[in-house]
């Protein structure tokens, strides 16, 4: 299976929240020349970015949107049926952050909850887990997490990501559409677990546990691996996501890339046959969040809303693993966008 | 595209005047020949020729020839 759809799920509400520190490239950069930062910020497109630091866990920036849209929507915490939490910067390795989420919540405990160790492309597998759960009988509500902290796992010294990486958590309400005429929903899903490498953290998983190397506990990225990996595989998932779909190119309203790097993206619109003007770009203010990029996006990228229809939006996910995918999804008119922030220990705001 | 053409749009990419690069060339000699500018000449290279570099194929290149000879190999210089 590469590609599925159904009518079983919408989008209610979603909100995105990023740590109040916000760190200016330009100004705050110590360890590098200025001219260099001058250059990375240029191409990566990285201006500022919000950092957790050593306070914030994803786990806090996914509970302080997640609150937000349930308030927002007035749905009470024992309505919801299942939670997934998308990270791969949890709080412990056991037990699941889904469940220290669902204690804070303070859902009911049949509540189906539970994490998903995907990154860059976690925003679409957690759209179509959580469509899959609302197919059946007993699941009317979803709430998707996808949180992540890559800032905390960049070595400072490593001049491929130092100043890329930002933080950023976001809560997606999701309810079971009913009815036949619904909005379908698509989905293209792939995986190439030879690039394992390009995108990783060696040390302190069970493989290698406490590494004599310390850079083994930051995130070691191949630029041209992860490059060639972008430009083989995106433009092949838009085109077959749009033709089993049969919607074409100009009935989208926006393509919401994971904001990996600006000069790729730009890249990757050009090979697409993508106009610029329906890819919202928020790379600039957060830098890399990885997956939730994907929400981010959609929260922070100023779509323009129509108030008599939905949007029809193609999310496109790709990165560690080597892990693609892809989701053509509708964004009704009433679903709540929202955006937050959370302070760290010592911040004001 | 011939080589002196070639070479004049490698001067481009690396923001380099025409005369100031040439087949021997060596890599250290141009300034923006990094890290950041073996993505721009990744990009390049599909995007105008649909040529992919691997990371072995760019580690090994020490002169602005051996860009060259990438794209004689895959027969995109005429002379």
């Amino acid at each position: 299976m590469a590609t599925t759809s159904t009518r079983a799920a919408v989008i209610r509400g979603i909100t995105s929240c990023v740590p109040a520190r916000r760190f200016d490239n330009l100004e705050e950069t110590t360890g590098f020349d200025k001219e260099e930062v001058e250059k990375v910020v240029r191409l990566a497109g990285v201006k500022t970015r919000h950092m957790a630091g050593e306070s914030i866990c994803s786990s806090d920036l996914c509970l302080a949107a997640a609150r937000d849209v349930l308030d927002a929507l007035e749905w009470a915490p024992e309505s919801i049926d299942g939670l997934i939490m998308v990270t791969q910067s949890p709080d412990y390795f056991l037990p699941s952050t889904a469940c220290l989420l669902h204690r804070d919540l303070k859902l009911a405990d049949t509540c189906a909850a539970f994490d998903v160790g995907l990154g860059c492309s976690g925003y679409t597998y957690g759209l179509w887990l959580a469509a899959m759960m609302l197919q059946g009988p007993g699941f009317a509500r979803v709430l998707l997490l996808h949180g992540e902290t890559p800032a905390r796992f960049a070595s400072e010294s490593d001049r491929a990501v130092a100043l890329l990486f930002g933080d950023a958590g976001s809560a997606t309400a999701l309810e079971a559409r009913g009815g036949a005429d619904g909005k379908r929903w698509w989905f293209n899903l792939h995986t190439d677990g030879t690039g394992y490498g390009d995108l990783i953290i060696e040390g302190g998983a069970f493989r290698d546990r406490f590494p004599a190397d310390p850079r083994k506990y930051f995130v070691h990225m191949s630029g041209t691996g992860i490059f060639n990996f972008t430009i083989k595989r995106v433009p092949p998932l838009v085109e077959s996501t749009l033709a089993a779909s049969g919607v074409g190119k100009e009935e989208v309203d926006y393509f919401i890339f994971h904001q990996s790097n600006l000069f790729i993206m730009r890249h990757l619109a050009r090979k697409c046959g993508l106009p610029e003007d329906r890819i919202p770009f928020t790379i600039g203010e957060f830098g890399s969040t990885g997956g939730p990029s994907v929400p981010l996006t959609i929260a922070n990228g100023n779509l323009k809303r129509p108030a008599d229809r939905s949007l029809q939006l193609l999310l496109l996910a790709y990165g560690v693993g080597l892990s693609w995918g892809s989701a053509l999804v509708d964004l009704p008119p009433g679903a709540i966008l929202n955006h937050v922030q959370l302070p760290g220990a010592g911040d004001t705001v | 595209m011939t080589t002196q053409e070639a070479t004049r749009w490698i001067a481009g990419l690396f923001q380099e005047s025409a005369d100031s690069i040439a087949p021997e060339t060596p890599r250290d000699a141009v300034a923006a020949w990094d890290s950041l500018g073996e993505l721009t000449l990744m990009a390049d290279m599909d995007e105008k020729f649909s040529i992919v570099l691997t990371d072995t194929q760019l580690k090994a290149m020490t002169k602005v020839g051996d860009i060259l000879q990438v794209l004689r190999e895959n027969g995109k210089l005429t002379d």
